[in-house]
């Protein structure tokens, strides 16, 4: 009975307030969905520096005719330095670092360079010549790269130590910001559902003063006067949460399941089911807020 | 049932009190006027009643219980034992009048079996069958006047205040609302009527506690009352209606 009736003073809330709580649903959307998209960048990050990691390399490039680096004066890297660069990398000093590794030679290079860049026209004007040997080295501990830097780099014949994991952080690095630059929109937008659940509330419970008047005075309970506007506050925002989570489904499925996969088979991308990990925070962010910020608004403007 | 032990409200420091020193006891099952001007104390004795405010000196007690010593969470089960009426009706505009009275009873989570039984038998003691299924704005002001006690004391409250229930009513249905209240009285409910109405006053011939600025000034048994006017209509008027 009584939960039918405060079902009943929700429904005619809402009926009455219909446009306000169409833009608290509105708003808590759109803030949740920020929200949302960060945390799926985040969880993007996370799956591609699990990928990734696994497979970045340290480069040792050797020198060619073409190389202009210091270390390269003396002319292309001779057999005698490939074999001690190699004999170094046995060594147990540097084995112990060292997963694996393996030669890359000038025609590996052209092939990989063909494969990489295949729609583009630089293609032709590449010879195996002008690419740099070098040695894939794959480190049980990714971190240790600097040790790696330091013994190669000054061996006579090495051009450059390369870690690939500097070019990933680069773009994960770019990846941190956006989600950074959605969390910061997210929380202008909280504020301003905030704000709005905040009026809305306080508008319903003045444009219902008559009731709860009355309620006050035929001694309604604090939780029966109270509980309308909350639940009111936290429906909307609750609606608002759903929504989001279905435009975060939507574009993990359509965009990123769809297409992006589609465009970069060879990437990691998240998949769909992400969003159930994201959606439950949502709703419950969501509640929380319509929650709270109704209480401190009732605590002022509805005395019991 | 409501005792007042020198009780003093103060609103403002820098004014008289609303209420200065006044102690009376009402017992279970009285009839008893509050008479005095507009500004007398009258509705801040009520308020007081019911917790709205709060002493600034004294002690309330209301069934035995001093209210300043009612947690805030309790006060509503001690509003729960005090039915109000007011001037201004106060009903529901989009509610009808069994609605009305129903509101009372919902909100303080009674089962929708009880309501429709208690409802009609309410309506029934302050005059009202058959016009459960009509709209405040189709009754006239007595009639408002009758739902609103109908939902005042439709829980049953041991005490009923009524704050200038005749205000806005002409003397013909003042009267009619008296009957109501004198009915409500006679099935042992204590009343406090608060009013300015020296010919109802009169007419029923109740115990009466006259209020001054503030001040209780009389308390009288079986009293009348001469106050000031204040836009009542006259007195002749009135007692060639009675």
């Amino acid at each position: 009975m009584r939960l039918a009736f405060i079902l009943g003073e929700i429904g005619s809330g809402l009926r009455r307030n219909l446009s306000m709580v169409v833009s608290v649903i509105l708003v808590t959307f759109i803030s949740l969905t920020f929200v949302g998209a960060a945390g799926m960048l985040q969880l993007q990050i996370n799956q591609m520096k699990g990928y990734w990691y696994d497979k970045v390399q340290v480069a040792v490039f050797l020198c060619v005719e073409t190389s202009t680096a210091a270390s390269c004066a003396s002319g292309p890297v001779t057999d005698e330095q490939r074999s001690a660069i190699e004999a170094t990398l046995e060594t147990p000093a540097v084995a112990q670092y060292v997963a694996s590794y393996h030669f890359e030679s000038q025609t590996d290079a052209l092939e990989h360079f063909r494969e990489q860049f295949a729609n583009s026209p630089i293609v032709d004007s590449v010879t195996a010549d002008q690419l740099p040997e070098s040695f894939r080295v794959s480190l049980v501990d990714p971190q240790k790269y600097e040790v790696i830097n330091e013994i190669f780099s000054s061996l006579p014949g090495v051009e450059v130590v390369v870690d690939q994991r500097e070019i990933l952080e680069r773009v994960f690095s770019v990846m941190n910001i956006a989600s950074l630059v959605a969390v910061g929109i997210a929380a202008v937008m909280i504020v301003c559902a905030i704000l709005l659940i905040a009026t809305t509330i306080r508008l319903s419970a003045f444009s219902r003063r008559r009731e709860t008047g009355i309620m006050r005075l035929v001694g309604a309970s604090k939780a029966v006067i109270q509980l309308p506007f909350i639940l009111e506050g936290v429906i909307a925002a609750v609606i608002g949460a759903v929504l989001a989570s279905l435009v975060l489904w939507a574009v993990a499925r359509f965009f990123i399941g769809g297409w992006l996969a589609q465009q970069y088979p060879d990437t990691a991308f998240i998949s769909d089911g992400s969003v159930l990990l994201i959606a439950p925070g949502l709703l419950l962010l969501g509640a929380l807020l319509a929650g709270i910020s109704s209480l401190l608004t009732l605590r002022r403007y509805l005395k019991v | 049932m409501i005792r007042f032990d020198n009780v003093t409200k103060v609103y403002d420091q820098n004014s008289r009190p609303a209420l200065d020193s006044v102690s009376v006891e009402i017992d279970r099952g009285d009839f008893a006027f509050l008479v005095g001007s507009s500004g007398s104390g009258k509705s801040t004795f009520i308020r007081l009643v019911l917790k709205e405010d709060r002493a600034t000196r004294g002690a309330v007690y209301v069934a035995g219980q001093n209210v300043a010593n009612i947690p805030s969470w309790r006060v509503p089960k001690l509003r729960r034992g005090i039915g109000v009426v007011f001037q201004d009706f106060r009903l529901l505009p989009n509610k009808t009048v069994a609605s009305n009275v129903a509101f009372a009873m919902q909100v303080i989570g009674k089962s929708r079996a009880v309501i429709r039984e208690t409802v009609p038998e309410v309506l029934k003691t302050v005059g009202l069958e058959g016009k459960d299924h009509r709209m405040p704005h189709e009754l006239s002001g007595g009639e408002q006047q009758r739902v609103a006690i109908a939902r005042a004391i439709v829980n049953k409250p041991g005490i009923l205040l009524a704050d200038e229930p005749t205000g806005n009513l002409d003397p013909t249905t003042s009267m009619g609302i008296m009957n109501v209240l004198d009915r409500i009285n006679q099935n042992g409910t204590t009343v406090v009527m608060a009013t300015h109405d020296n010919v109802i006053v009169n007419h029923m011939r109740r115990r009466v506690i006259e209020l001054q600025d503030g001040r209780m000034v009389r308390d009288e048994a079986h009293g009348i009352y001469v106050g000031s006017q204040e836009g009542q209509p006259s007195t002749e008027a009135k007692e060639s209606a009675l």
